[in-house]
């Protein structure tokens, strides 16, 4: 029986060859070290630095009175942050997404608004997250927020002294 | 044999590695163009779940319209604390204060005046913007025939494959107020796999639907989408998708097409996507009708193009060359995806009556001026338009006004109604020319109707009318050479020819239009051209410049037939065509909805309509260009004021040779409001800059398109919602897309629309 080889492997000498054997072994197992387990759908990684997504905590907080509604305005100043999504805060009160001002997200400044009639026992007090904005930030730079509370109030519609306060959240 | 031993070795690991490196790039590479199930038969995919729920619950929708159900107060701004400014959402923040203060404070009653308009208005119909709707198919719940795909007999007696999809459920909410509807669509994807995925999802909402609210909802967690110029949103949800973030984007690829995308769906995972829009109900004879799109019909593309939207079969993505493309099961296939809808009504009149013939329903009556229907869960399968018609009380409602303000300035929306004068003059001879649509979409129930119609129609023309027959596939053909006389003998070798035709092959409407536009006009009649067609075409742009441009006197009417038309196309041909729509379901009476057609065109039309505001500084009304006015059409024109006018509205027009001139005595002040009005008129001026752009390309439209949908946060074909999860990164690779299959519209032959192997 012949069998057919490559003529390199005749011609050239043992160690060359003994080099290209060593490379094709080590290719195949580097192909199948990082194979895509499925379906072969997974893309390049990430490429660093290029674009990053993330979240701002917005906290209001209203010390011992109920905050019933609030009005803030939330800016990413330096021009590397997009807002990509707003969602509610953590008290049942403010669960739902607050509506933004759509001319103003178009330079990426958020105004959001929200109240809730509930009674005062079932409306948040002290420091309470009331949403957070998602966010990309693209290129090294890292990004700049402004944050301003414009106004909160309790149950009785009367305006009350507040703070508001931002924090960035590190993905899961 | 010792010698060649490693020679053995160094052979099989050769081309072991040749193999195991081709394979993962070839592998990688297909992956990076179409990382689909295209490849894949889904079926073979491993999936967790494949029963089918009947009713599913929505605990987000559910959930979601339990918040809801806290504002539903509709009205004017009132007392807020000082400081505080409305929110600036159109839609909803004069409701969101009012409750908030009602609660915080005092609130300002409105006046005597007001309440009386309101009254009035909140009865005062809108037809969809311009268009005059001759008649309104409804068609009457039968049971289906067992070979009709996808139909409900047909799952109940033939063994259908479960094809698993991510799309479990839609649910529909839509709550009408007086002519506005404003609808909230939840659609629950989920992930049956068992590795990620991104779901792609095609489907239809009415084309006049001002959608401003997005929503993602994972688990207890809602996220809002923002609104972004689209490129900007597509590379933001490109990126998310390949970092593995939950991402969703909403794009419009016609105005009555949408694509909703999800990424990164981790197996067993739900996600829902809520989408929210405001549209006005079209009014017809006194009737409301409320129309809600379940499936986008399959198109035809002509060669060449390429923006079109194809229609392929379920796995074989790609095949159309088009760039949207909608996936078809086969009769044999389903799905588990179904729907619920309810639809509220609040009709600020007595209802008189109400009547759906596309569905089965439950209905609840609370009291003379409120119904509620919602869908029967038996007849789930969404796969042709639900038909909702209310008729209110009073022969005819009154022409009138409604306004609304905030700090963006005044909107207004004004109805008038045609003269009465105009149903005692008769009419000119006519030239009628009926074309058909014989095409594979027509196949069986469809082109029926569209012969009957026709059949009718020749019989009723009059002594000194023309007419010709056109037919239209690939090609177009002509009954006779030019016109002929209406006489009895013409008519019967004309049903003759009509009786001949059949539905096959592609939809080159293109040849229908030539044949019917391009011959010379006889100035001594009026030419009317019927399109009877189910407008199943990728390229509406073409078609609707091509009207505009060889229209000359003419006037079109469109006869939508079958059961989940293209609406807009077919709306659109009578508007740009300077006449009217008719819509004509697969167990419709043909013969009816002719006459009636018949009816309305026996009277002259009021042409060269003007109008005088008085008082009322009015801007940017739409529809830029007045259509003429028929008997029993109201014309709604909707625009932007500044200040309050109590002086009358005067239009004029001429009909048979005269002048007639109208008032109408309507007031700004104290006028009924409707706080969507703003989102309508955005939506309009959209629409209006869309159209200019078919007829007079130029690049600025896109910008001022863009302009408009971002300060009023509205969709359109620039612009998109996007939705980011930014807290969490998805674990593995970014997924494989899965285009969500669809059945073909009921009474659509899979076999001669959908291309095969």
């Amino acid at each position: 029986m012949r069998l057919w080889t490559p003529t390199f492997s005749r011609s050239l000498p043992f160690s060359f060859r003994f080099n290209v054997l060593t490379l094709l072994t080590l290719l195949t197992l580097l192909t199948l070290f990082f194979r895509p387990a499925t379906l072969c759908a997974q893309q390049p990684a990430s490429e660093e630095g290029r674009s990053r997504f993330s979240a701002v905590d917005i906290y209001v907080d209203s010390k011992n009175a109920p905050l019933a509604a609030y009005q803030i305005e939330f800016s990413a100043t330096n021009g590397v942050a997009k807002i990509v999504g707003i969602e509610g805060g953590d008290s049942a009160a403010f669960r739902e997404p607050p509506f933004y001002d759509g001319k103003a997200i178009q330079h990426d400044r958020v105004i959001i608004a929200a109240f809730n009639t509930a009674s005062a026992d079932k409306l948040p007090s002290g420091k309470t997250r009331i949403a957070t904005i998602h966010l990309q930030v693209v290129g090294d730079q890292p990004p700049q927020f402004e944050l301003k509370l414009q106004v909160a109030a309790n149950p009785d519609g009367n305006r009350i002294s507040a703070e508001a306060t931002f924090e960035e959240r590190k993905s899961e | 044999m010792k010698s060649k031993l490693p020679h053995i070795f160094e052979c099989w690991l050769i081309v072991a590695a040749i193999v195991i490196a081709s394979s993962f790039l070839f592998g990688c590479a297909n992956s990076k163009h179409a990382a689909t199930l295209a490849e894949l038969p889904a079926e073979k995919l491993a999936f967790e779940n494949d029963s089918v729920p009947t009713t599913p619950p929505s605990t987000s929708a559910a959930a979601a319209a339990e918040s809801k159900s806290e504002v539903t107060v509709r009205g004017t701004r009132q007392s807020f604390p000082e400081g505080i400014a409305p929110p600036p959402h159109p839609s909803t923040s004069p409701e969101f204060f009012e409750l908030f203060s009602k609660r915080a404070g005092p609130t300002r009653s409105r006046n005597g005046y007001a309440r009386i308009n309101q009254a009035l208005d909140r009865g005062t119909p809108l037809s969809d913007e311009e268009i005059w709707v001759i008649a309104r198919g409804g068609d009457v719940v039968q049971h289906r025939d067992d070979d009709s795909p996808g139909s409900g007999a047909l799952l109940a007696k033939v063994e259908q494959k479960q094809i698993p999809m991510p799309l479990k459920h839609t649910d529909v909410r839509a709550n009408v107020s007086g002519y506005i509807g404003d609808v909230e669509v939840t659609q629950q994807f989920h992930n049956p796999y068992s590795s990620k995925i991104e779901a792609v999802y095609i489907f239809p909402l009415p084309h006049n639907a001002a959608v401003n609210e997005f929503i993602m909802t994972i688990g207890d967690r809602r996220i809002r989408g923002i609104i972004r110029e689209r490129k900007e949103a597509e590379e933001i949800y490109q990126e998310a998708k390949r970092q593995g973030y939950v991402a969703s984007l909403l794009t419009e690829e016609r105005p009555n097409i949408f694509t909703q995308f999800v990424a990164n769906i981790e197996p067993g995972q739900e996600i829902d996507v809520n989408i929210k829009y405001l549209h006005t109900l079209s009014y017809v004879d006194g009737w409301y009708e409320f129309v809600f799109p379940m499936v986008v019909g399959p198109r035809f593309n002509p060669a060449g193009m390429t923006e079109g939207v194809g229609t392929v079969a379920r796995g074989k993505q790609a095949a159309s060359g088009q760039k949207t493309e909608v996936s078809y099961l086969a009769p044999d296939e389903q799905t588990a995806h179904n729907i619920s809808l309810s639809v509220n009504v609040d009709a600020g009149v007595k209802i008189e009556e109400f009547e759906c013939k596309s569905h089965e329903i439950i209905h609840e009556i609370s009291s003379p001026e409120h119904l509620t229907v919602s869908l029967n869960p038996g007849d789930s399968l969404p796969n042709r338009d639900f038909i909702l018609r209310y008729r209110v009380a009073g022969e005819q409602i009154k022409s009138s006004l409604l306004t609304h303000k905030d700090e963006r300035g005044g909107f207004f929306s004004l109805m008038l109604f045609p003269p009465k004068e105009l149903a005692t003059l008769p009419r000119q001879p006519m030239e009628m020319v009926f074309v058909i649509d014989c095409s594979g979409s027509m196949y069986g129930r469809p082109i029926a109707q569209a012969k009957a119609a026709v059949e009718r129609g020749l019989s009723l023309l009059e002594a000194g009318d023309t007419f010709q027959v056109i037919s239209f596939s690939m090609s177009a053909s002509k009954f006779g050479d030019k016109p002929v006389e209406a006489t009895r003998a013409n008519a019967k070798r004309a049903i003759s020819y009509v009786e001949s035709l059949n539905g096959e092959g592609g939809t080159m409407m293109i040849e229908g239009i030539k044949a019917a536009l391009d011959f010379p006009h006889d100035s001594e009649r009026l030419r009317f051209v019927c399109f009877l067609t189910d407008g199943y075409i990728g390229n509406e742009a073409e078609i609707l410049s091509e009207i505009r441009k060889r229209l000359g006197p003419s006037r079109i009417f469109s006869f939508g037939i079958g059961s989940a038309v293209n609406r807009y196309l077919i709306e659109h041909m009578g508007k740009t065509g300077r006449g009217a729509v008719a819509f004509l379901g697969p167990n419709d009476e043909a013969a009816q909805i002719m006459e009636d057609f018949f009816e309305r065109i026996s009277h002259p039309a009021l042409t060269d309509v003007r109008i005088n505001w008085g008082g009322m500084r009015v801007a940017e009304t739409f529809p830029g260009q007045l259509p003429d006015l028929f008997v029993g059409r109201p014309l709604v024109v909707t625009g932007r004021f500044r200040g309050d006018a109590d002086t009358p509205i005067r239009f004029s027009g001429n009909a048979g040779g005269e002048k007639l001139q109208f008032e109408v005595p309507v007031t700004t002040t104290g006028a009924a409001t409707n706080n969507g009005l703003a989102s309508i008129w955005a939506r309009m001026k959209i629409a209006e800059l869309a159209e200019q752009s078919i007829y007079e390309p130029n690049p600025s439209w896109a910008g001022q398109i863009k302009k408009v949908a971002l300060d009023y946060s509205l969709m359109s074909s620039f612009t998109a919602f996007i939705a980011v999860d930014s807290t969490r990164h998805t674990a593995g690779a970014e997924g494989t897309t899965v285009p969500v299959s669809v059945p073909v519209p009921e009474g659509v032959k899979y076999e001669t629309t959908v291309p095969g192997e």
